[in-house]
């Protein structure tokens, strides 16, 4: 066998990978938006305005309507410190 | 003539203080399927001469015509094609690439012109027997002994069919009896109406009874030009 | 196309014969584009969840702001509002944060007035149990599984919260979010306003933010623009500012994960670089051997552009796949601690992003390329070795 043979074994696995994936995601998808539907009535009858993701500290939680200076709120000069704005900026 | 050079020149690093003036007007011709030998010492400009034969490059100035194509000053690119359409090489180091096998390294030439590998190992394994290493195939090339890694190296300097053989001391690492065998190989193939160039010091070499002639070299020039006998 | 093959496979028998290094030089790549996709994925999987989510958010919410910082909201600026044409409805709510000393948990509280939805008979959908407080009750709530956890109630129904004065406020549990809900829901206790301004010590009258419903969708930033000429020192949201947030928040520019993986990715790149550059005597030998014998500069070029390619291509593949099954069968597993933080209360909920080809290019631009760049010049460098040097 050619050793380019091999490489096109490896092609075609990971087709067959990213096919059985893909089925998985599109199962996952469907699931997820029967969830959504639900979610944003949730969303609209109480008023949400923030994914409840990091409740570590209100500008992580409630990042789209907090102020900008609660990330210094323990004082002027202080840094953030929370894992979770690794992932994510600071509110501006 | 097949191989014709006429008032040839090389020079090195032309223009800059280290130039090196390696060949100087020298004039060559040899006819379709002789043998001839090159002779000279190191720096004798021996090599330099071999290389514009084996199409590895043009000379700097001077008419270069190599089994009925013009080098003069051909880029790069079309000198490889001719040198791997005209020339097979065999070297003193035999230059095998350690790491593959005795049939990877015959089928070398072939890759590169996209040759499939049954094609491949069918014209490899027809020279493989005509020089007598058939159960050699598989082995890696530093498992040969001397004289079989020379009828490799003749091997895959025919596997593309050339016209021209070009021999750079092809039995330097040969004992007496060996380096007859590797001569009488390289007379084989003239009669077969190949033209043969062999460089070597060996007086095994210069009075086989295949050479047609000695060619001479020294300081750049070429001293003598006879045929033998 | 036979050259093409031919010089392909002499490539990947140049690479098995140095397996070690190259299944190491694979392994690296794949990890740090593993490492980089993941990253990406569950970003756009939060961004999109945002953006979906978050389209039936307030048009409006307005919150009174003093030295910079949010202060409570009068009741009464209802009426102020009153006159400026285009708005439906306008909400009270107050909206705060309870800090459960017992477990180190922070539970969003928010307290509106009964009824909480436009439906008949005020049923909210994604309640698994229970009901929502009827107009008038107290200490009425309705929480999440993940909180009556953290509460520790069991199959008990009653539980206190501390005012700030250190009395008691006692609440009943008579609803309970469905699981499946626990992105928006996973911290949150939902009351009557007059209840979350006795736990909060709130003022009469005092709440903490409006939130305004508009007729026409296309009226906000125009009626935004008006209330906050009309409320002087006031903090004026729309609903495009919040979504506005997330893109910025989940942007792959900003986030300091992304910068430190592109930063491993870029030592990839020049580690790539340092490896390929060393030409030993036997490579050298071997470009000499292969262009004595025939084998044109290009030829060379592209034998190594071989190796280079099968070598990045295959780990970005790999990589991607793999990131791909991390979120779609594990669900992120490995940087759900990192945005999650410290949190106490950790919401239970699947990621699903798309599939978009921008971002598979992206990674692709970002992985494959500069490693084929970083290898080019080492390259082309082998290939100019002269067919003399083996003569």
């Amino acid at each position: 066998m050619r050793p380019s043979s091999g490489l096109l074994i490896f092609f075609m696995v990971f087709f067959l990978l990213a096919g059985v994936l893909a089925r998985s995601l599109a199962d996952k998808r469907n699931t997820q938006e029967e969830n959504f539907h639900t979610l944003r009535e949730v969303v609209l009858h109480l008023g949400l305005s923030d994914l409840a993701l990091s409740t570590e500290a209100r500008y992580t939680r409630h990042p789209a309507i907090s102020d900008s200076v609660v990330v210094s709120m323990d004082h002027p000069g202080a840094i953030d410190h929370f894992p979770s704005t690794f992932f994510w900026a600071p509110v501006r | 003539m097949f191989i014709d050079l006429q008032a040839v020149t090389k020079i090195y690093n032309q223009g800059q203080p280290n130039e090196v003036i390696a060949l100087k007007t020298v004039s060559l011709a040899v006819a379709k399927g002789e043998m001839v030998c090159v002779q000279g010492p190191s720096g004798s400009g021996k090599t330099t001469l071999l290389s514009i034969i084996g199409c590895i490059f043009s000379p700097t100035s001077g008419r270069a015509a190599i089994g009925g194509k013009k080098i003069s000053r051909l880029p790069d690119h079309f000198l490889t094609r001719y040198r791997r359409e005209l020339i097979g090489f065999v070297f003193q180091n035999y230059n095998m690439i350690d790491h593959l096998t005795v049939l990877e390294n015959i089928t070398l030439p072939l890759l590169a012109l996209g040759v499939s590998p049954s094609i491949r190992e069918r014209k490899a394994d027809h020279l493989l027997e005509k020089f007598g290493i058939s159960h050699r195939k598989k082995f890696k090339v530093n498992q040969l002994s001397g004289g079989e890694l020379q009828r490799a190296a003749i091997a895959r300097a025919l596997i593309n069919d050339p016209p021209i053989i070009v021999a750079d001391e092809p039995t330097a690492h040969l004992d007496g009896k060996l380096s007859l065998e590797v001569m009488d190989m390289l007379a084989a193939l003239k009669e077969e109406g190949r033209t043969v160039v062999v460089a070597s010091h060996d007086p095994i070499v210069s009075r086989h009874h295949g050479m047609a002639g000695i060619i001479e070299v020294r300081d750049g020039v070429i001293l003598l030009n006879k045929p033998v006998g | 196309m036979g050259r093409v093959l031919n010089i392909l496979d002499y490539a990947l028998c140049s690479l098995r014969r140095k397996l070690l290094k190259n299944v190491s030089v694979f392994a690296i790549f794949t990890l740090v584009i593993f490492l980089f996709c993941s990253f990406q994925l569950v970003s756009r999987a939060l961004t999109e969840a945002a953006e979906q989510l978050l389209t039936t958010a307030p048009d409006i919410t307005i919150q009174q702001m003093s030295a910079g910082r949010q202060i409570s909201i009068a009741s009464s600026t209802k009426m102020e509002l009153a006159g400026i044409f285009g708005i439906k409805k306008i909400k009270e709510r107050i909206w705060g944060y309870y800090f459960d000393e017992s477990n180190g948990a922070n539970y969003t509280v928010i307290g509106m007035h009964a009824p909480f939805s436009d439906s008949p008979g005020d049923r909210l959908p994604g309640l698994s149990e229970g009901r929502l407080p009827a107009p008038g009750e107290r200490g009425k709530v309705v929480v999440s599984d993940n909180i009556r956890n953290h509460l520790q109630l069991g199959s008990r129904k009653h539980f206190s919260l501390f005012r700030p004065d250190l009395t008691q406020a006692g609440f009943e549990t008579i609803g309970l979010f469905d699981g499946k809900l626990e992105i928006v829901t996973a911290d949150l206790i939902l009351m009557t306003l007059a209840d979350a301004r006795d736990l909060f010590a709130i003022p009469d009258k005092f709440v903490t933010d409006l939130l305004v419903y508009v007729a026409n969708p296309n009226e906000i930033e125009t009626i935004a623009r008006k209330i906050s000429l009309k409320l002087p020192g006031s903090r004026v949201i729309t609903r495009n500012q919040i979504l506005k947030t997330y893109k910025v928040v989940f942007n792959w520019r900003s986030g300091l994960g992304t910068i430190c993986l592109l930063t491993a990715l870029a030592a990839f790149v020049i580690l790539a670089w340092d490896k390929a550059s060393g030409l030993s005597r036997e490579e050298m030998k071997e470009v000499g051997i292969l262009k004595i014998l025939g084998w044109q500069t290009g030829d060379i070029i592209f034998l190594r552009f071989c190796e280079s390619l099968t070598v990045s291509l295959l780990a970005f593949l790999t990589g991607y796949l793999l990131a791909w099954m991390h979120i779609v069968y594990f669900d992120g597993i490995l940087f759900r601690p990192v945005f999650l933080g410290w949190s106490v209360v950790r919401p239970v909920f699947s990621l699903a992003p798309s599939f978009s080809i921008e971002n598979l290019l992206l990674v692709f631009c970002l992985s494959v390329v500069p490693y084929l760049c970083a290898t080019a010049v080492p390259a082309w460098r082998a290939a100019t070795v002269r067919a003399d040097s083996v003569i």
